[in-house]
């Protein structure tokens, strides 16, 4: 038999002014399975909390409704109370008569007649509450960091500061991202590698740090705080552990005309090579594509020439099998290509080259050692055309969104140019110059002001060659005229997208992305490095465009939320979950579709022979979020939700 | 003359957003009338089609649905899948002849306290002339469903 | 040859080649109007298969029929285009494997029986969306008409008057391929949320239950229809909710097999003018 006892709250005046207490108590009294109903000036006092408690233990309650203000103020003080004298805690409900009816209603007896609906609501829902206890889910105090660009190094150096393990793995074979690739950065000009390689040292020298360059994830299961990753170590045919990195082998492989993807096409490497000369780790990786060996079964010119007998052509893949209680995923972006614009020529003329590839003329590093020459013949270009946004904000041929750090890079460029060129003039189409940030539009002025580069406000209709001239056609729209430049190097600002593999990727670890590939937040603004999955977290390029000092930011964020998370040996969580009986479940796998947070998997049931019997859908508390949308959604009503199960609401509806 | 009639209305609000947004009109001190009842849950997600009926069947003569706007649920897409579930369930009550008046839907933030208010009290005017829902308490008479588990 | 002859032919092929350990077709019933489906497992009996105008019922129910798939083993079965579409919905549901599933497709059209080319279910995209670009009529437009013109109570009074007729037999329910629940929501009783006994209330929740639980996963086979022993238009309410997906979310039932449920997916630009 139920024992309710209902709690009412004068709040002073607050409800007493507008609610007749006595009235309600007395009424309440007289509600079938109520053993107490009594009322008191303020509940929420010690004394209050203390007859609360007194009345619990006196009338052995199984049940408790406080009637007061919102259960968003005081449902946890209330519940605290319970346990304190013995009552499970999710057996008390709070009935909301102030926020919701003394406060809000004039008529005395109207607004009586509503609280006492709103109680003997609650009691009826609270007679079916059950027992529940904070879900405990151990945790792996190691973190994995995905991705070993500046997002992933930082995120990876803030946890390993903080004392936790972290294992930073990386696709390439060098840690560095496209910040590697970088000449010099806005909005201070400082050189983007002097910034960078002391941070990848630091990454690969950390004794919290296990690196494990060139490798992919293979698969994540589990939830938070307690993943299990495969990591698959791709062959690099050099033994990590003999290699001394001399570089030996690089010079003496006669495959020398390969085309190099880290300066993105305009210098050559080897087939036995490092992407560039400060990669960490310092260990070259054969391409096998590439490799005279592997092509035609005859050179290692490499193996004989190495002194340490580290090469190995025979290596296979290997497999390392990881714990991990977070995940932090920084696997940045690429560049759109641009021979979707046909119309600007890129693919077709050598001198119309990406931003990127800017990045390389100008590096000191790069194929030119930071001369600006143009592909074509190396010459010094005199005339240089910059065209922003191209591929962004383009719904009919690009991507609709903006790529936020063109505009920025592009003053960079003219500026650089400027710099290194002295007598050269740049010419910038731009729809909008979008600078905000600090120090950004005094940057993009001072590459107008005294780097004199000229913006126009238009589009560019088409590049086309005319007597070894790039001919650019645009419109200036705010003078209205048509313009014509002949330039001698076009640099295209190319949208930043999502990885080519993003959306695939995101299926691997069961994250979310949006419609463009890149990963998508809990919460746009409360939760911005939390992706939808409990446990993994956004970090960088990968959740949208974004610069450094963003990318930064938001990695030292995710590292807060890991180091929080690992705070604890357990993770409590509300008990609000969603359960599934396996006996009714018709299989039909709605739910899993539905569940906002994958915590919904698909599930064989076997008999003894192994055979399956039944396919069922099943539930992981750990993953669930407790929103009740598959609860909805279930045809069979096989689902439930703890603490808002489908009986308690069926009682609140008919106890009205 | 007889009393006007007093529409009893029933409201299902996710926790998150719509109760938040009611709290605030109290601690506002907003008026509105007091035919609504209101009960909470974590999301609209939650908020199933049978709950609409047993409202019915407890002689509500509206009920109400409320979460979340587009994009700001807690749960993040518990209102969306919600919202095509109301999509599809209004255009079967109005097809059986349950007036989609009487059943009404809307988002109201947590911040969003005078429109909680706006809300039930034009709902509420709108119910009042409607009358009583007269055939769905014919049914419920010549049953005598147990109002109970 | 004839349609029928033709398959007959080929389900010998099938079932003495071992290519399938059963074909579920059309026989005859117990009158010469009537077919009843027949489930044949050996080349002998392959003369009992009929194909005619008169095999209306949709047989795609009978493979989720418990066990009969769990071997991995192939069945085949005579479907009209709402039953290809029904094989789709319930692959896509996770209530079969469309591998195992192989079609003898026919349509009806008059009198006249033609096949319809095709062995798996994908073959038949084409079959399927050219009906959902030109809905084959029904019979029941003008009454969907004349009630879309009713004014709410009006229409109350329809529905109160048919419902009141049922007698909760479930016939609707057992015919429908779709409704394959282990435990339907009508026989769950913690809490009892549809009324069971067919009183007034209990019919009128019964039968909107059904149909929003079939709500984008009807196929308008008819199965249904026939079923009711007390003749209530069902098959209305259904096509008046397929209307509804189609329109508010450019959704067809049954288009693919790997077509998203309608109410376990969502766009975030669905209409929601309803909305306050
Ligand atoms: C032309 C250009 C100029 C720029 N100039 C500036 C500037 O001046 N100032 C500035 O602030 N910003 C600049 N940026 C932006 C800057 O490059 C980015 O903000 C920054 O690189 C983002 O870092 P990230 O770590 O998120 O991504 P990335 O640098 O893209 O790093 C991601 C890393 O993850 C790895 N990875 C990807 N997928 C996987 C996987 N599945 N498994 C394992 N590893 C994986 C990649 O190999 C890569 O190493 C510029 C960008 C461009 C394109
Ligand atoms: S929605 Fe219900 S019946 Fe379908 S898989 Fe999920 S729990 Fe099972
Ligand atoms: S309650 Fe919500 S989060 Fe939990 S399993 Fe169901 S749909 Fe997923
Ligand atoms: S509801 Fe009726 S018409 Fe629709 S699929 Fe089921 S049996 Fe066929
Ligand atoms: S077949 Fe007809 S009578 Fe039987 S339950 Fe269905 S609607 Fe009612």
């Amino acid at each position: 038999m139920a024992k309710i006892g209902v709690f009412i709250c004068h709040c002073g005046e607050n409800v007493g002014a507008k609610v007749d207490c006595t009235k309600l108590a007395a009424a309440l009294g007289d509600h079938p399975g109520v053993a107490v109903s009594v009322e008191y000036k303020y509940f929420c006092s010690d004394p209050g909390q203390e007859s609360v408690k007194k009345a619990i233990r006196d009338n052995n309650l199984t049940g408790v409704v406080v009637a007061a203000c919102s259960p968003r103020m005081h449902e946890a003080t209330f519940r605290k109370a319970c346990a304190e004298a013995g009552l499970n805690p999710y057996l008390c409900e709070i009935a909301n008569i102030r926020e919701q009816c003394s406060w809000v209603h004039t008529d005395k007896d109207l607004a009586t007649e509503k609280a006492m609906d709103i109680t003997r609501s609650m009691v009826e829902k609270v007679k079916r509450n059950n027992k529940l206890q904070p879900i405990e889910v151990p945790v792996t105090r190691r973190a994995l960091v995905i991705g070993g660009g500046i997002a992933g190094i930082q995120a990876a150096l803030d946890i390993a500061n903080a004392g936790q393990d972290v294992v930073l793995v990386e696709r390439e074979p060098s840690l560095g991202g496209h910040m590697a690739q970088l000449s010099e950065t806005f909005p201070t000009l400082d050189c983007s590698q002097c910034i960078m390689t002391p941070r990848m040292v630091e990454a690969a020298q950390h004794p919290k740090i296990r690196l494990l360059t060139y490798s992919e994830i293979e698969s994540v299961d589990g939830y938070i705080g307690n993943f299990t990753v495969r990591v698959r170590m791709k062959s690099r045919y050099v033994d990590i552990d003999k290699c001394t990195g001399c570089g030996d082998c690089i010079t003496k492989c006669p495959a020398k005309k390969i085309s190099s993807e880290f300066d993105c096409s305009l210098g050559k490497r080897t087939a036995i090579y490092t992407p560039f000369a400060q990669s960490v780790p310092n260990i070259p990786v054969i391409d096998k594509a590439n490799c005279i060996y592997f092509k035609n079964g005859k050179c290692k010119i490499c193996a004989k020439t190495c002194q340490c007998d580290a090469i190995n052509f025979d290596m296979p893949d290997t497999f390392v099998d990881l714990e991990v209680g977070a995940i932090v995923v920084a696997t940045g972006f690429q560049v759109q290509n641009n021979s979707l614009y046909g119309e600007y020529g890129y693919g077709k003329y050598p001198d119309v080259i990406n931003g990127l590839q800017f990045e390389r003329l100008a590096s000191a590093s790069g194929p030119t050692a930071g001369k600006i020459m143009r592909p074509s013949d190396g010459a010094e270009p005199q005339t240089v055309v910059f065209i922003q946004c191209a591929g962004s904000r383009d719904p009919s041929k690009g991507v609709r969104y903006c790529s936020k750090i063109c505009c920025m890079y592009t003053a960079k460029h003219a500026m650089l140019y400027a710099h290194k060129v002295h007598d050269g003039k740049t010419h910038i189409f731009y729809m909008d110059i979008r600078a905000a940030g600090k120090g950004y539009d005094e940057f993009s002025r001072r590459a107008i002001e005294e780097d004199e580069a000229a913006y126009i406000r238009g589009r560019v209709s088409k590049v086309w060659q005319e007597n070894g001239k790039l001919m650019v056609r645009g419109v200036d729209t705010l003078l209205g005229k048509p313009v014509e430049i002949a330039a001698d190097m076009v640099v295209l600002a190319t949208a930043i997208v999502a990885q080519p593999d993003a959306k695939e990727f995101a299926k691997t670890i069961g994250i979310g992305y949006d419609e463009y590939g890149f990963y998508n937040e809990a919460h746009l603004k409360l939760r911005p490095v939390e992706s939808s999955t409990a446990g993994v977290f956004l970090a960088g390029a990968c959740q949208s465009p974004k610069d450094i000092p963003d990318s930064v930011a938001q990695a030292s964020a995710t590292a807060s939320k890991v180091l929080a998370l690992f705070s604890k040996d357990k993770l409590e969580r509300e008990p609000v979950v969603a359960t599934n009986n396996e006996v009714t479940c018709a299989g039909c796998w709605g739910c899993v579709l539905a569940c906002p947070y994958n915590a919904i998997e698909k599930k064989d049931i076997v008999d003894r022979s192994g055979r399956v019997i039944k396919r069922v859908a099943s539930i992981n508390p750990g993953l669930c979020q407790g929103c009740g949308t598959c609860v909805t959604f279930c045809r069979s009503n096989s689902i439930d939700l703890a603490g808002f199960t489908e009986k308690q609401i069926f009682a609140e509806v008919m106890g009205l | 003359m007889s009393e006007p009639f007093e529409p009893k209305i029933i409201a299902f609000v996710c926790t998150y957003c719509t109760y938040a947004g009611a709290d605030l009109a109290g601690t506002s001190r907003l008026k509105y009338a007091p035919n609504v009842r209101i009960i909470r849950l974590p999301c609209t997600g939650r908020i199933s089609p049978m709950f609409i009926l047993k409202a019915l069947q407890k002689g509500a003569d509206g009920v109400l649905i409320s979460g979340c706007h587009p994009g700001d649920c807690h749960f993040t897409h518990g209102n969306y899948h919600a919202r095509r579930r109301w999509m599809v369930f209004r255009a079967l009550l109005d097809f059986i002849g349950i007036p989609p008046e009487r059943v009404k839907y809307s988002w109201i933030s947590a911040a969003e306290g005078v429109k909680f208010a706006e809300f039930i009290n034009s709902v509420t005017n709108d119910i009042r002339k409607l009358g009583p829902f007269e055939q769905y308490s014919q049914l419920i008479e010549q049953t005598q469903a147990p109002a109970s588990l | 040859m004839s349609i029928e002859e033709q398959y007959r032919k080929r389900a010998m092929e099938l079932l003495s080649g071992g290519a399938v350990k059963m074909v579920i077709g059309y026989g005859r019933g117990s009158n010469a109007e009537r077919r009843r489906p027949v489930f044949i497992s050996s080349p002998e009996e392959v003369n009992r298969l009929v194909l005619d105008e008169a095999c209306i019922a949709n047989l795609s129910g009978y493979l989720v029929n418990e066990g009969l798939l769990s071997d991995e083993k192939r069945v085949a079965v005579f479907l009209r285009p709402e039953g290809i579409r029904a094989i789709n919905i319930l692959a896509a549901e996770s209530q079969l494997d469309a591998e195992q599933i192989v079609i003898f497709g026919f349509d009806v059209s008059g009198n006249e029986v033609k096949a319809l080319k095709g062995i798996h279910v994908e073959e038949f995209e084409d079959v399927i969306g050219a009906i959902k670009e030109h809905a084959p009529e029904m019979g029941n437009e003008e009454l969907l008409e004349k009630i879309e013109q009713m004014n709410p109570q009006e229409r109350f009074a329809f529905w109160k008057e048919e419902f009141a007729k049922c007698i909760k037999c479930y016939a609707c329910r057992q015919a429908c391929p779709m409704c394959y629940c282990r435990r339907c929501i009508v026989d769950s009783n913690q809490p009892q949320w549809v009324n069971t006994s067919s009183h007034s209330l209990g019919n009128f929740e019964w039968n909107i239950v059904r149909a929003f639980h079939l709500s984008g996963r009807c196929v308008e086979c008819g199965n249904c229809d026939r079923a009711c022993p007390v003749n209530i238009p069902l098959r209305l309410i259904n096509h008046r909710m397929a209307q509804e997906v189609l329109k508010s979310f450019d959704h067809f039932a049954g288009m693919s097999k790997t077509q998203e449920p309608v109410l376990a997916s969502f766009k975030k630009d669905d209409s929601e003018t309803f909305i306050l």
